[in-house]
């Protein structure tokens, strides 16, 4: 066949793919310039948002180039370089604290990043491999067992942070995965109910666990606050209830048309808390009212089934499943954050993707993008 | 080699359906909000951004009828103390637990406020009174200090960082041109109660720390001088700090008021108060300290002068007045400087009454102008056992009511009032009640008292629990007829019945507005002259009453303190006796007799003698309203 080279890198490319993250790109540095623009530093942050996408690119074309099917065999390493990233902000002189979590890398007093971050995307190669192995028949106890034992060895890490959010995306990440993994709506049923009663035990415990100690031990206090609000927001007005009801004013007070780019008073006057990062939504839904939001999540919904139309097109289940991965974490992501500012979920640190300002999100998510067209541009086969 | 789809078709639809389903859930929910709710939470959005702030109108000013300032406003440096920040509000929250022990110690407050209050020259113990204060609207910072010194001021700004709770502002505060002029009148202010404020139909509007009149005029007119607040609507970020004004309205300054007080008249009336208190003192009444004097026009009661002493400095309150300051404002020590007695006092009138015995017994046909009595000083009418003297002990002879009260001659007097108590008919209380006694006169300032006129069944009354002390006695129309007894009338009270003696008998009601101002100094309400009892005492007997009052001045009584006085005064003095104390000097009088235009009251408590303690006074009050020469007088006449 004589395809030029423009042709061949073409067939490679998901178009699609491409044009919806370009799209998402652009919008989320719009908003993050509105979302700035009040602050004294407001230029520097849009440029570090642009820097961060920069950045992106080159994990981006590393997972692109990569033959994906290579990882597989890279299971132990992989194992072994993820478990490190999620415990590395617990070793002394590396890790850093924000808002209660040990979650980021830190070296002399720089942040880094968020290790966490990338290690979704590694959760996901490994995952897929271990479901994979199993041919996509997660549908005996004992397979399944196997199988969350690396959620619960992932999830384990990410609780000794401690970080709730990121804890959810993974557990999100692998159910999406286990449903394309073959796993029954009567294990999915039975481990609901069990995960259920886990929590609550968990929760009684840390309450029992305080009382003794006399202070905040184990789970952290914002943690459970963050939860109960979300079921209660009048518990708490000041602190977690009042950054919702402070969210979700400035998106009913959006409207239908918004209230104009860079207009929003909830996001001008600081009235949204971490405007520009987890509550990004907010000021797009103030500003740009009900039509800015159908756009985003349209945009969203066109991404997450081409992600899906990959998946599909992936000529292993290996393929897939790391496509289906990376759909999960997004969806989870896009369901979490924009779910928590109109009150339909718990307030966590979780940010939306492409959207909120944040390099190791950002990264981490044009990476995934890279591993979406890597089991693209090898649907028909190794080299092909 | 079948791809994975063919395989999973049915996970992937699966997958692609929890896409859209969570994705849709997503958009219902923000229609909901966005569209359906969008209009609340647009009006919850403004609520947040907007704040309303109340801007304090201008206190109306206080003039006199001349319109010279009384009480004006002016803006001064104030040092507060902002309760909302964290070090002040940590004490504060030890200091509201109903546990005393964590209170803040006297050593903490020294460190807190110990270099500020050096600075202001006050205490930290009185910083912290003030801070504590709950009767101001919770975030309104507490001023500890007013008028602080420019440089006091820019030592507390330069050490900001040192005193972070500290703020200075420019505040407006009453000014008081002439001091302690007229004080009980103007009255004082201060931040509103928690009594006055709870009270929503006067006070409806106000807030909490407000300055609010506390007595007098201030207190009186309180709705006129207030004015209305001012809004200004800003905007605010989520720490509540400014960023720009969205809207304003500009406050309604409160009223100017003009009363009827004249500011000349008022200085020599307060000065003649003091030299009649300072003669008492010469003739060695060391125990006399307070007094009251009222001067008024005869024929529109507007009050020309009213002053009372102790007095006390009106200026002490603004800002605020320290819990020491009040305290020793209110000791029994200190003879209760704020009261204002020509208003609220009830003294016996003693021979100042006897005007009101003479036209009762009168008017009762037991006794007229030229009616003889004989005193030998000791009268036993009502039985040996019960003998009454008259203050000339060695007697005045043969003596008519006409002498009776030049001469102030008790005895004729007890031999009336005997007559009048013998008639049954309680008409020397009721002639009292037409001259206005024993209810209040409706005076335009607060806390008036109303006296007492006492007859059979107050007695009853007042000894409900000891009936042998029941019944009305002779002994007691007899000490009623002097002045004495029971009978208790206020400076303002004998100062209208004179008044009225000289208006034909028409007593006008008393004020001391006289009109309110508008905006452009133009007048916008006249206080008209208003008749509050018509005695119906005929002409002739005002006559009699009005011969023996001249002859008082004249070769009477008060012969020393008005020799050579023109034109003719017609006055009485009057010297009560108040049980433990020592007496109690009157005088009352109207002049010019012919044409009379203005009545005098004053009193000195304890002042000893009306004839040359309270009439050289009168004297010269009345000299300067009617244009003579004001002269120091000594005089040792001892009569009463």
């Amino acid at each position: 066949m004589n395809k030029t080279i423009g042709q061949r890198i073409l067939d490679r490319v998901s178009v699609p793919l491409v044009a919806w993250v370009a799209a998402l790109l652009v919008y989320g540095t719009v908003m993050v310039a509105s979302a700035t623009s009040s602050m004294n530093s407001g230029s520097g942050m849009l440029m570090r948002h642009l820097f961060g996408i920069g950045v992106g690119l080159v994990p981006l074309a590393v997972a692109w180039f990569i033959d994906y099917t290579r990882l597989r065999g890279w299971q132990g390493p992989l194992i072994a370089f993820g478990a490190f990233l999620l415990i590395s902000p617990r070793i002394p002189g590396l890790g850093g604290t924000a808002k209660g979590a040990t979650s980021w890398l830190e070296i002399a007093g720089t942040r880094l990043f968020q290790p966490s971050e990338p290690a979704k995307l590694i959760f996901i190669v490994i995952f897929a491999a271990v479901i994979a192995n199993m041919k996509g028949r997660v549908d005996t106890p004992a397979r399944i067992t196997r199988a969350l034992l690396y959620l619960a060895g992932a999830v384990f890490l990410i609780l000794m942070q401690p970080d709730l959010g990121t804890g959810m995306v993974f557990v999100a990440i692998a159910v999406v995965m286990l449903v394309v993994g073959g796993m029954k709506a009567k294990h999915f049923a039975f481990l609901a109910v069990a995960a259920a009663v886990f929590v609550g035990a968990i929760l009684g415990v840390d309450a029992g666990l305080d009382e003794m100690a006399g202070r905040d031990v184990g789970l952290k206090d914002y943690q459970k606050n963050r939860l109960l609000v979300f079921v209660d927001p009048d518990i708490d007005p000041t602190d977690a209830g009042y950054n919702l009801a402070q969210s979700k004013i400035a998106i009913g007070s959006g409207g239908l048309t918004g209230k104009g780019l860079g207009s929003g008073t909830q996001s001008n006057l600081h009235f949204i808390p971490e405007r520009h990062t987890d509550f990004i939504f907010s000021v797009l839904g103030e500003e740009l009212g009900f039509f800015g939001a159908v756009l985003l999540l349209g945009l969203y919904l066109a991404l997450l089934l081409t992600a899906l139309a990959i998946a599909n097109s992936s000529r292993d289940l290996y393929g897939a499943l790391i496509a289906t991965g990376v759909l999960g974490m997004w969806l989870f992501q896009i369901l979490e954050n924009v779910g928590m500012t109109v009150g339909m979920m718990p307030i966590t640190g979780i940010p939306l993707p492409f959207m909120s300002f944040g390099s190791s999100s950002m990264v981490t998510n044009l990476g995934a993008v890279g591993l979406l067209l890597s089991v693209w541009s090898r649907r028909y086969g190794a080299g092909s | 080699m079948p791809t994975v789809s063919q395989e999973f078709r049915s996970r992937f639809g699966v997958l692609g359906i929890i896409v859209v389903v969570v994705l849709s859930a997503l958009l219902v929910r923000l229609w909901t909000m966005q569209v359906l709710n969008g209009e609340s939470f647009a009006a919850q959005a403004e609520n947040n951004r907007v704040r309303e702030i109340s801007i304090q109108a201008p206190r109306g000013r206080i003039l006199d009828r001349n319109g010279v300032p009384l009480v004006t406003n002016r803006s001064a440096l104030a040092v507060s103390v902002d309760p909302s920040h964290e070090d002040v509000r940590a004490l504060l929250t030890r200091t509201w637990t109903k546990d005393t022990a964590d209170d803040p110690t006297s050593r903490e407050l020294d460190e807190m406020f110990g270099e500020v209050a050096t600075l202001l020259g006050t205490t930290p113990a009185d910083i912290w009174d003030r801070v504590t204060d709950v009767q101001q609207e919770a975030l309104r910072p507490r001023v500890v200090a007013v008028d602080v010194s420019m440089e006091s001021v820019a030592q507390i700004a330069e050490r900001q960082t040192d005193f972070p709770w500290a703020v200075v502002e420019e505040i407006a505060v009453r000014e008081y041109p002439n001091g302690n002029l007229a004080a009980h009148i103007l009255g004082y202010t201060g931040a509103i109660s928690e009594e006055q404020f709870k009270n929503s139909d006067e006070y409806s509007g106000y807030e909490r720390g407000d300055t609010v009149g506390k007595s007098g005029v201030e207190r009186q007119y309180e709705s006129l001088l207030q004015g209305d607040k001012g809004w200004r609507r800003i905007e605010v970020n989520a720490s509540g700090r400014a960023q720009g004004v969205v809207s304003e309205q500009a406050p309604r300054p409160g009223n100017d008021i003009r009363l009827t007080i004249d500011a000349a008249v008022q200085a020599v009336t307060e000065d003649q108060l003091d030299a009649a208190i300072a003669e008492a003192h010469r003739q060695g009444y060391n125990s006399s300290r307070a007094g009251a004097a009222v001067v008024l026009d005869i024929e529109t009661g507007e009050v020309l002068a009213s002053t009372s002493r102790p007095t006390y400095d009106p200026a002490a309150f603004l800002g605020g007045i320290s819990s020491a300051e009040w305290e020793t404002l209110n000791a029994k020590t200190s003879e209760y400087p704020l009261n204002d007695r020509a208003v609220m006092g009830a003294y016996p009138p003693a021979s100042t009454y006897k005007v009101i015995t003479a036209i009762s017994g009168m008017e009762a046909g037991i006794t007229g102008e030229n009616t003889t009595y004989t005193c030998t000083g000791r009268w036993t009418d009502m039985g040996k056992q019960w003998p009454k003297w008259c203050w000339k002990r060695t007697g005045h002879g043969t003596v008519s009511l006409r002498g009776g009260l030049k001469h102030s001659c008790d005895t004729v007097f007890y031999e009336i009032g005997y007559e009048l108590y013998k008639r049954g008919e309680e008409e020397l209380q009721a002639t009292s009640r037409e001259f206005g006694l024993g209810a209040k006169t409706g005076i335009d300032l607060p806390g008036e008292s109303a006296g007492r006129v006492p007859d059979a069944a107050w007695k009853k009354r007042y000894n409900e629990n000891y009936p042998e002390y029941q019944m009305w006695l002779p002994g007691d129309t007899v000490n009623m007829s002097i002045g004495q007894g029971d009978m208790l009338t206020t400076p303002l009270q004998m100062a209208l019945v004179y008044a009225g003696l000289a208006n034909d008998g028409n007593i006008m009601r008393p004020h001391v507005l006289r009109d309110v101002l508008g905006s452009e100094g133009d007048v916008i309400r006249t206080i008209e002259p208003e008749v509050l009892h018509t005695t119906g005492v005929s002409a002739e007997l005002l006559g009699v009453v009005e011969r023996g009052l001249v002859d008082v001045t004249e070769t009477g009584t008060a012969k020393g303190a008005f020799a050579g006085f023109r034109p003719t005064v017609a006055g009485k003095t009057g010297t009560a006796q108040v049980k433990g104390k020592d007496d109690y000097a009157w005088f009352c009088a109207y002049a010019p007799a012919e044409d009379p235009k203005y009545a005098v009251a004053i009193i000195v408590e304890q002042g000893g003698h009306g004839g040359s303690v309270t009439g050289p006074a009168a004297r010269n009050i009345l000299a300067h309203l009617l244009g003579q020469e004001l002269k120091t007088i000594r005089t040792t006449d001892e009569s009463r």
